[in-house]
């Protein structure tokens, strides 16, 4: 009788761990989607106050500003951090030499990986905060699908862009072995030159041509003003083609940067 | 109380001595928060330069508002990080019964633990924001508005870490607070701006339920000569009010506590 007691305590712990461990990841869940939401409650009553007085900013009404910021908002996750982060750890650990010794291209391996951990993440993101968006916030997503496939495109382009870049900011990762730092720096000329916080024609003209010149835009502002509708279809050819055109010169740099830097591995302890 | 300080001060040496080790890192520690918030001031000010005010408030006024609840939030990050973490690294991993153990207050002891040094960034934004906003509008810089400044902002600060303290507490029951804590924590963003850009219902949940609103709207209001009554000094109060309960609430929960066996 008394073992029967034992292992029914036992059984009950194992339930109430079970529990707990599902609880706090569904906990987590509703965690960022309920902070998303205030976060997003936050912006969007700043900008309906902004437009409260006026009809336009830099030539924008409210409805494109807000469908602009909320998607923009959405996006940012995905593209905020990188994966710079691994790069030093594999170089911090010594993992890197394993790395490199494998039968596949090492850049293109990593691309792959990152590119599909984008893209869920992305689907994610459309699917919980976006029809979460849709449903509080009266912002009007394009029901075209011409747009929406263009949109993907010009992210998938964008992030590409952005991979390569990171790339580059990785091997300096060979020379220092530290990255938070350059992280943290890297993460915030991206919120504002990407234009996640504002659409990037509100920046006074100087900003703006350094946004123009930086990658970040790539894989936040264009792809946005095509899905909200900032940007005309018609000028589909040329953006793409100046995404072809960033993407081809930051994909020669970051290969020859890292044929240069591999050489400078010292595997610590390895 | 003479005893505690001390022990304090020893906490802070030795976590100063770790600290000192990699000054790399303390170094971009303490700037990575100016960084970030220098992203989202220069935004406001590129999309502010182009309108005179919002809706009465120009940028120098919400500048004011934000600087404020910086510094309260710098006072919560210098000594109440580990609120945060308490769940997953202290009573998840049995570290926790490491303060029962001992003779010293384990909330004392979970707060001494890890000082922040992070917070120095967020000093630097705050400070640098209300300075200038007080000299851009042109308010008063005397011993009485100083004095007034510094105890909002000790009120702001210890309403910060009771309500860390009251979600952090449910790491007693659910092992892991950080969701909770992270939901409660970023409410605090609507206080960043003046709460009458917000539907009325925020501003009341921003008052009463969870006060950060006493972190920058209203001492931001008092000191801009807006008409708030006698709302610009519950701060105090309902800061006294906040910790009370929330210190109960947990030694509530330490009393529930029944550490994770391992």
């Amino acid at each position: 009788m008394n073992k029967l007691a034992y292992r029914l305590r036992i059984y009950r712990s194992v339930v109430g761990m079970n529990i707990k461990e599902m609880l706090a990841y569904n906990l987590w869940f509703w965690s960022q989607l309920g902070a998303h939401l205030f976060l997003t409650i936050v912006y969007v009553s700043f900008w309906k106050a902004l437009y409260s007085e006026r009809e336009t900013i830099a030539g924008l009404t409210m409805q494109q500003t807000l469908t602009y910021i909320i998607l923009a908002r959405m996006i940012a996750p995905l593209v905020q951090w990188g994966y710079t982060q691994e790069f030093g750890y594999w170089i911090r650990e010594g993992t890197i030499s394993s790395e490199l010794l494998r039968p596949v291209d090492f850049q293109e391996r990593i691309f792959i990986g990152h590119l599909t951990r984008t893209f869920v993440a992305l689907a994610q993101q459309l699917l919980v905060t976006g029809s979460f968006a849709v449903l509080v916030f009266d912002i009007r997503l394009p029901t075209d699908p011409l747009i929406w496939l263009s949109f993907l495109i010009s992210l998938l382009l964008g992030c590409s862009i952005l991979f390569c870049f990171d790339w580059i900011f990785g091997c300096v990762a060979f020379y220092s072995t530290e990255v938070w730092g350059l992280q943290v720096v890297r993460g915030s000329i991206l919120m504002l030159f990407s234009g996640v916080l504002l659409p990037l024609t509100m920046l006074p003209s100087g900003l703006q041509t350094l946004a123009q010149w930086m990658p970040f835009a790539q894989s936040v502002s264009i792809p946005v003003s095509l899905l909200s509708g900032i940007t005309p279809l018609d000028q589909l050819g040329s953006i793409w083609l100046q995404q072809l055109a960033w993407l081809a010169v930051m994909l020669m740099l970051s290969r020859l940067m890292f044929n240069f830097s591999v050489r400078k591995i010292t595997v610590q302890g390895g | 109380m003479l005893r505690y300080s001390k022990i304090y001060w020893y906490f802070v040496v030795q976590r100063f001595k770790i600290l000192m080790e990699y000054r790399l890192n303390f170094f971009i520690g303490s700037i990575s928060t100016v960084l970030f918030q220098g992203a989202s001031i220069i935004a406001m000010w590129a999309v502010l330069r182009q309108v005179p005010s919002i809706q009465g408030w120009t940028l120098e006024q919400i500048l004011l508002i934000y600087g404020l609840l910086t510094l309260s939030k710098g006072i919560n990050h210098l000594f109440a990080d580990n609120l945060w973490v308490i769940g997953r690294d202290y009573i998840r991993p049995g570290q926790f019964d490491r303060f029962l153990v001992r003779p010293i207050n384990p909330l004392f002891h979970l707060l001494a633990d890890r000082i922040c040094h992070d917070a120095i960034g967020d000093f630097i934004v705050g400070f640098g924001l209300v300075g200038y906003a007080m000299v851009k509008l042109q308010l008063p810089i005397t011993l009485a508005s100083i004095s007034f400044i510094i105890l909002m902002v000790i009120s702001g600060g210890i309403i910060f870490i009771a309500l860390n303290l009251i979600t952090a507490a449910t790491a007693f029951w659910i092992m892991d607070s950080i969701p909770v804590t992270n939901l409660v924590f970023s409410t605090n963003e609507f206080a960043q701006y003046p709460l009458t850009f917000y539907h009325r219902s925020v501003g009341i949940l921003l008052t009463w339920l969870l006060p950060y609103g006493f972190a920058s709207y209203y001492p931001a209001s008092y000191l801009l000569g807006h008409s708030i009554g006698w709302m610009a000094w519950l701060a105090p109060l309902i800061a006294l009010v906040s910790i009370t309960i929330a210190y109960r609430f947990w030694v509530f929960g330490l009393k529930h506590y029944g550490s994770t066996g391992s």
